[in-house]
């Protein structure tokens, strides 16, 4: 499983982890624990038995010695016999006089008698061992004498040692198991809802499709299934929506036709006049008057102000088409239309017809860049998409200025695949950097342009890149003039 | 020019009466596709500008009627709906064009002309773009003055100036493609290069520019014919 899995499920899949594991490592150590608990009655045993062995040890000294200072005959009792030969090199035993002197046995063991008759355990390391040794005052045959018994078998050491090999290890082995199996348990079960949660995560914002419930898991089915419930409200929410959009935009055009068809005739009449009484067809807004006959009443009217008149219905009509071409665009109503092989060339060369009169009206050099180029997509939104790009460029590009539209092949830095390109460039006052991206928003406006467009343009543009899973490249003209307008399509 | 426009909304009817009207065109006005067929059986017109959403039978059953009654009028379609639908249904059913509600009158008035150019060039020998006038028949250009009656007046153009010309004559007031402009040379050379194009075109602008007619070079594409804003007097 990839790094960012662990990552994503770390919540549920960390949380369980840990429950599961937490009770195990502390019952493994509890377990340890008490055995080595066990290995203090191990001690207190090894105490017991060489407290028994000073009376057998007392009972082997048969007779005194010959002087004072001779060793009392021993006559090793078979368990003491048995206990030091058990015990080779680890155990020791001493006849001590009450001065301190050995008077037999092992010379280490010489020191101080006990101040009273009870036993003395004490622990005293020699020659690299620590030996467990008693120490009792016992009259025995020879008289009161110190007897001393010294033990480096040292039990309470091996039994730790036992107790590390024997549950320890076991303990730790069977944790660090139980971790890969619980942990591999963990994210098996968690699988379906990690792959939901992948799922989700994978969609686009815009895709509110039902998700895959036959296939969950029964305890995740109810959470997929109100998910999908959510999907199917926001659906059918911003599908009313766009219809309502749609069917207000269409419904606005007819009388807007009526309108802007009574517009343009007194525009043009007013035109024609002032054509006649200028004949070098230099056309003065405010100084000829128009006589506007309607159902035999005339009204005057400056021709200014029908021009103004006719600017408003037209901005107005833009704004009702454009309104509809959004709600077009939008990429559940664009899926319901199979996409076809469109060419760019043919596109652009349709484009620069369509706007060489406007280019033509304002000096603008229109141009054409054009590769032989197709893609798969929508070809009235595409044409929608790069007319908007186009009337921009023509609409904020100053009299005399240039146009170009480019279509063919380009390829990622680093890239072998080409992708075919659209691209609309002027080179008018552009657009600085901070506003490239919010200039793609609906009714955004840059600041310090003349309010002629919508600002539904580019968010339409936007919109139907998106449709074919691209989106528009906002970059600077060439040598940093101007504004150069980018999509390029996936083929 | 008569022209006859079927539109049922009378704001955008008599809108688009006056501005046709003030453009030249004689217009008659009918509310519905029915009372249309009957006047065309009656009168003849050189143009239809139709409605598609009329009461009753629509523009798109009108437009197919007119043709089934042999009429060969140029028919523009009026539509509020501008899906892609409709525009290959109206196209199919004998409209020659079509142009989506609301619009700005110079378009159409643009439109009509280029239709009434192409039905010109089907039905007659003469192609008229401003004061040219080209016979196709007897491959003759002349530049009629404007507003006097006097005779066209004859210029000369070499056979192959003749098809750059009569090329962008059919293509005006579109631009003509240079690569299209090229093909339609080759009859004539094999080894034709675009240079050689733009020789024609150059001659051709010696001889149009004193008549205020204008051979504009669209960077990258090709020529378009124009009429110059301001004729030389």
């Amino acid at each position: 499983m990839s790094g960012t899995t662990i990552g994503m499920a770390s919540g549920l899949q960390r949380r369980l982890l840990l429950m599961l594991l937490a009770p195990l490592f502390l019952l493994a150590s509890l377990n340890t624990w008490f055995d080595f608990r066990s290995a203090d009655s191990a001690a207190l045993q090894q105490d017991r038995q060489l407290l028994a062995m000073v009376p057998m040890l007392a009972g082997s000294v048969v007779a005194r010695g010959a002087t004072e200072v001779d060793p009392p005959l021993l006559l090793m009792a078979p368990p003491v016999a048995d206990f030091l030969s058990e015990r080779p090199g680890l155990s020791a035993f001493a006849l001590v006089a009450r001065e301190g002197s050995v008077l037999a046995g092992d010379t280490w063991l010489s020191g101080m008698p006990p101040a009273t008759g009870e036993p003395e355990f004490s622990s005293q390391e020699f020659d690299g061992v620590t030996y467990r040794i008693v120490s009792q005052r016992v009259n025995t045959v020879a008289g009161e004498l110190v007897l001393r018994l010294a033990d480096g078998s040292d039990p309470r050491q091996q039994w730790l040692r036992l107790l590390w090999f024997k549950v320890g290890l076991p303990n730790l082995v069977l944790t660090v198991a139980a971790f890969f199996a619980v942990n591999w348990a963990v994210r098996r079960a968690l699988r379906p809802l990690l792959e939901l949660k992948e799922a989700v995560e994978r969609r686009s914002p815009r895709d509110l499709s039902a998700l895959d419930a036959e296939g969950s898991p029964d305890e995740v089915r109810p959470l997929v299934e109100s998910l999908n419930r959510l999907f199917d409200l926001v659906n059918a929410q911003a599908e009313s929506q766009r219809r309502f959009v749609a069917d207000a935009a269409h419904q606005l055009r007819t009388p807007l036709a009526g309108l802007q068809a009574q517009v343009e005739a007194w525009a043009q009449a007013v035109g024609a006049t002032a054509a006649q009484a200028n004949p070098d067809r230099v056309y003065m807004e405010s100084s000829p008057l128009a006589l506007v006959d309607i159902d035999k009443t005339a009204i005057t009217l400056e021709a200014g102000q029908i021009f103004k008149l006719r600017q408003a219905v037209r901005r107005t009509s833009q704004l009702a088409n454009q309104l509809l071409a959004l709600s077009r665009a939008d990429a559940r109503s664009a899926h319901t239309q199979p996409m076809q092989r469109v060419d760019l060339q043919e596109l652009c060369e349709s484009m620069l017809e369509t706007h060489l009169d406007a280019a033509t009206a304002k000096d603008i050099d229109l141009g054409l860049e054009a590769v032989e180029a197709h893609v798969t997509g929508h070809t009235w939104l595409l044409r929608e998409l790069l007319g908007n790009l186009v009337d921009n460029a023509i609409r904020y590009t100053p009299h005399g200025g240039r146009v170009t539209l480019r279509c063919g092949w380009t390829r990622d830095d680093g890239q072998a695949q080409e992708h075919p390109f659209l691209e609309v460039e002027d080179n008018g006052p552009g657009v600085p950097v901070h506003e490239r991206t919010r200039m793609l928003e609906r009714f955004y406006r840059v600041t310090g342009t003349a309010g002629e467009g919508s600002g539904l343009g580019l968010a339409i543009a936007e919109e139907i890149a998106r449709v074919h899973n691209s989106h528009l490249q906002v970059l600077e003209g060439q040598g940093g003039v101007g504004l150069r307008m980018r999509l390029v399509l996936p083929d | 020019m008569r022209l006859l426009l079927v539109e049922d909304d009378v704001m955008v009817a008599s809108g688009i009466k006056l501005g046709l009207a003030g453009a030249g065109y004689a217009v008659d006005w009918v509310g519905s596709a029915e009372r249309a067929l009957e006047v065309t059986r009656s009168e003849t017109f050189d143009l239809a500008v139709i409605d598609i959403g009329l009461p009753g039978m629509d523009g798109l059953a009108l437009t197919q009627a007119l043709r089934k009654e042999g009429h060969a009028m140029p028919v523009l379609i009026l539509t509020a709906r501008d899906a892609l639908q409709d525009r290959v249904q109206g196209l199919d059913m004998g409209g020659d064009d079509y142009m989506v509600k609301p619009f700005e009158l110079p378009e159409l008035l643009a439109r009509l002309r280029a239709l009434l150019r192409r039905s010109q060039a089907a039905t007659s020998a003469t192609l008229t773009f401003g004061p040219l006038e080209l016979d196709t028949a007897l491959r003759q250009a002349c530049i009629r003055p404007s507003g006097t009656a006097g005779p066209c007046v004859p210029i000369e153009l070499g056979p192959r100036e003749w098809t750059v010309m009569e090329y962008l004559m059919l293509q005006a007031p579109k631009p003509a493609n240079k690569d299209k402009l090229l093909q339609a040379l080759t009859g004539w050379d094999k080894e034709i290069t675009p240079n050689a194009v733009e020789v024609y075109i150059s001659r051709l602008r010696g001889k149009l520019e004193p008549h205020g007619l204008a051979l504009r070079s669209i960077r990258g594409f090709g020529y378009r014919l124009e009429l110059q804003a301001a004729p030389p007097p």
